[in-house]
């Protein structure tokens, strides 16, 4: 009888383990409700993290990103630089096609690139791109990248889906219907797309690449209202919910077959400074930064879908270069010796900020308890809540056009050279706290043009050090993705830049 | 009056909408190519977003393109999706429609019902539960309702889809509880005409011919109280299209209000342009229509007509 029972069991894990190599076979369709809409898929144009997972799946870029933002080749089989630094050569993967069917060698690569960078397309990542210069195909398998300027980061450039090869021929055809069913290379492709409401995808026939395809199909749904989107999980409508509120965690925790995941995000979320009157006083930022209980508020605020800021730039960016920070201790008396020693009395500093409604997890009620923070130390300050067009639009003016003191603005980048080039070089059009330091402006034109990993680490790491203690932001946090997933999914995995990664999902 | 002259009176005022909605929409803040462009690009990636957008032109140049896309639509093309506006709106109306003209042909044939019930049964326990349920319906905020109700009849009860548009069955919810307030508003203006017509004099020349109650008062009665509640519909039915904003977000149905919200939100110009002159559009046409069935309910208006 025992016998028999091991006999048994052994057939079973037999059976499933034959299950698990014909696993080949895609099967099972996987239900995903989105809060976002996205109103495109065409990797120049889109700007929302469910259309980077789309993209991810239908597209293929000559790298891409894995679920801890880590670079894996993909297309590329090769890649070096020229000794100048002004020629990045890239090797790809012959005999690959398109899921229409058309060839994807280097001329339909460099096509791609040239159509990124091409002005009269407008891409709006034409810019972040433009160090590219100019793309050429070489024969049916290279792909030279002639730089406008030497760039130590063109890989981290190149893994983004913003950088996925695009059908440019398809393109030409379609036009902006290309938007809605792009025609890539990747182990999926988009089967139908209802606006506003859903879109479907399903595997491509013609993929031939190491991530092949393990769902039969991906559905989406879009579901703009979060009370609706949570009830679709509670229903069994939806094996996927993006965007957990704080308020509904405990709710789906509490259902029998699914459950809340946690991943981390990259979003690093600060009080960005507009360093002009007081705020030149790095004494006067310090306390600030020392005035917030930074703990307490993303329990109690966040209903803790965040963690304190121990950098400027959130985990997941490039964290071979990350450096972190003991985390700011929750001082109010030191606060107020750093505010007398600048000469200022209690209630003597006034300040205002720009606070965006419902862009990041409950920012008006962060506002309004950073005002209450500040007000603790003697700083009189003015939280503006305000909608997301005068938000985008003072946030995005030159400091000296500024009359706000400091705005929230929320950061997440793939990029370590992308983030704190843009932010902290003296001029940049970009820098919109006005942030001028002769060592960082140096220091970032000599990370950029390195390739060496080693030299790339000691200079990164320098800077961060110089930003956490110059303190240009009132520093807070990152934000804790929260997303609501049925116990049946199983490997579902979550860029740190809230872009779904189903490489290895499957159904039980 | 003739259906072409008025339809000609209405040029004027599609004139005025237009060049509200074109200045209005270059008053309010925010720069659609910053927006895009997202909060980490540089002076000069924006500028060069704003110039492929057409937005450095002279503002009476775009006003022009403006006017000119009402009928070459690939002029009039979304700033987001790069695909006409006329084809976006077109792809979303029928799903708006569906919802609005559900949820005012229900309130009318229900609010009708329990208008007349509540009118004959005066003081009855039919009339007090009416009573409280239409002011319930009216005072209800249909965000509110609509969440309730995917509560109770998806969640709970498990009868209805709780949100989405993919078949029939999704629409159920939404058309029920866009119609708790035309219902409502129907009931209690029904009821009240009734009860004024009851007491009228040509009812009494009615019965004297022979005539059922029943039959005085679906024949004579009801059909002078329906003359307030067709002008009530169009002003609903209108209501019910801006309304649309509020229910197909909550229930996750891709019509034009959510279209409109997105496109605020997201500074497209072109979408929250066309869609916001399609609605005056269809203000017009509605008060339209509410007079000609005025019209042909009541021959009085149609004499008038024809004397002035």
């Amino acid at each position: 009888m025992e016998k028999l029972r091991l006999v048994r069991c052994a057939t079973v894990i037999a059976a499933a383990m034959m299950a698990s190599t014909a696993l080949a076979e895609p099967k099972g369709v996987l239900r995903v409700a989105v809060g976002a809409d996205p109103a495109t898929f065409d990797p120049a144009f889109n700007d929302l993290p469910v259309a980077n997972g789309v993209d991810l799946a239908v597209m293929d870029g000559l790298f891409r990103l894995d679920a801890k933002n880590n670079i894996q080749k993909n297309l590329a089989t090769d890649y070096a630089w020229s000794p100048d630094g002004k020629v990045f050569t890239v090797k790809i993967k012959t005999g690959r096609k398109f899921s229409n069917g058309d060839p994807l060698d280097a001329a339909a690569v460099a096509a791609s690139f040239n159509r990124l960078l091409d002005e009269k397309v407008g891409s709006i990542y034409r810019g972040l791109y433009a160090s590219l210069g100019q793309a050429k195909a070489v024969g049916d398998d290279t792909v030279e990248f002639h730089l406008s300027e030497p760039n130590g980061h063109v890989l981290m450039l190149l893994a983004n889906t913003a950088a996925s090869i695009v059908n440019v021929k398809a393109v030409a055809s379609m036009g902006a219907e290309y938007g809605r069913k792009p025609v890539g290379s990747g182990p999926y492709m988009v089967e139908k797309f209802v606006g506003g409401e859903s879109f479907r995808l399903v595997p491509n026939p013609n993929y031939a690449g190491d991530f092949p395809a393990t769902l039969k199909a991906i559905e989406y749904t879009v579901v703009p209202e979060d009370g609706a989107r949570m009830a679709l999980l509670e229903t069994g409508e939806a094996d996927v919910v993006e965007r957990v509120p704080p308020e509904s965690m405990d709710a789906i925790n509490a259902l029998k077959d699914a459950k809340v995941i946690n991943p981390p995000s990259m979003f690093s979320i600060n009080m960005e400074l507009v360093l002009r009157g007081p705020l030149q006083d790095v004494r006067v930022r310090k306390a600030l930064n020392m005035a917030l209980d930074r703990e307490g508020m993303t329990k109690g605020i966040l209903g803790g879908l965040g963690t304190p800021s121990v950098g400027m730039v959130g985990p997941g960016t490039q964290d071979e270069l990350r450096r972190t920070f003991a985390p700011i201790p929750f001082d109010p008396e030191g606060a107020k010796k750093l505010l007398a020693e600048a000469g200022y009395k209690p209630g003597s500093l006034t300040l205002t900020m720009t606070c965006p409604m419902g862009r990041y997890i409950k920012d008006a009620q962060v506002c309004q308890a950073l005002a209450g923070s500040f007000e603790a130390i003697g700083v009189k300050a003015t939280a503006n809540v305000v909608d997301r067009g005068t938000w985008s639009k003072v946030v995005g003016l030159d400091p000296a056009a500024r009359t706000d003191n400091m705005g929230m603005v929320g950061r997440a980048t793939a990029g370590m050279d992308y983030t704190l080039y843009r932010l902290f070089k003296t001029g940049v059009g970009a820098n919109r706290t006005g942030y001028s330091n002769p060592k960082v402006d140096e220091l970032l034109a000599e990370g950029r043009s390195t390739t060496d990993l080693a030299k790339q680490k000691e200079i990164y790491g320098e800077i961060q050090k110089i930003i956490w203690d110059d303190a240009p932001f009132v520093f807070l946090w990152y934000q804790t993705q929260a997303l609501g997933v049925a116990n049946k999914v199983q490997g579902l995995e979550v860029q740190p830049n809230e872009t779904l990664v189903f490489d290895k999902v499957t159904l039980k | 009056m003739s259906i072409p002259r008025r339809l000609a009176q209405a040029i004027p005022t599609l004139f005025i909408v237009s060049l509200l909605v074109f200045f209005f929409m270059d008053m309010i803040p925010g720069d659609p190519a910053q927006m895009l462009a997202g909060p980490g690009a540089t002076n000069e990636e924006v500028a060069s977003i704003r110039e492929f957008l057409g937005l450095n032109q002279p503002v009476m140049t775009r006003y022009g393109l403006f006017i000119k896309g009402l009928w070459d639509p690939s002029v009039a093309t979304s700033f987001r999706t790069h695909r006409p506006v006329a084809v976006e709106l077109a792809e979303r109306l029928p799903n708006t429609l569906v919802v609005a003209v559900g949820g005012l042909a229900l309130g009318l044939v229900v609010g009708t019902i329990s208008g007349v019930v509540c009118a004959m049964r005066q003081g009855g326990l039919a009339e007090a539960a009416i009573t409280v349920l239409t002011l319930a319906g009216i005072s209800m905020p249909i965000y509110w309702l609509g969440l309730l109700c995917i509560w109770l009849f998806a969640v709970h009860l498990g009868w209805l889809p709780a949100a989405g548009a993919a078949t029939p069955m999704h629409f159920v919810l939404p058309i029920l509880v866009v119609a708790t307030r035309p219902t409502a508003m129907f009931s209690r203006l029904i009821t009240a005409n009734l009860l004024e017509a009851l007491s009228k004099d040509y009812l009494d020349t009615a019965r004297a011919k022979g005539l059922s109650e029943t039959r005085v008062i679906i024949g004579h009665a009801l059909r002078n109280s329906l003359v307030a509640a067709v002008s009530v519909a169009g002003v609903q039915f209108g209501g019910m299209l801006g309304g649309s904003v509020v229910t197909e977000t909550v229930f996750g149905i891709p019509g034009v209000g959510r279209l409109l919200v997105d496109a605020v939100t997201r500074a497209d110009y072109p979408v929250v342009q066309y869609t916001i002159l399609m609605f005056a559009i269809f203000f017009v046409l509605i008060n339209l229509a509410t007079d000609l069935i005025t019209q042909w309910l009541d021959p009085r208006t149609r004499d008038h007509g024809r004397t002035a």
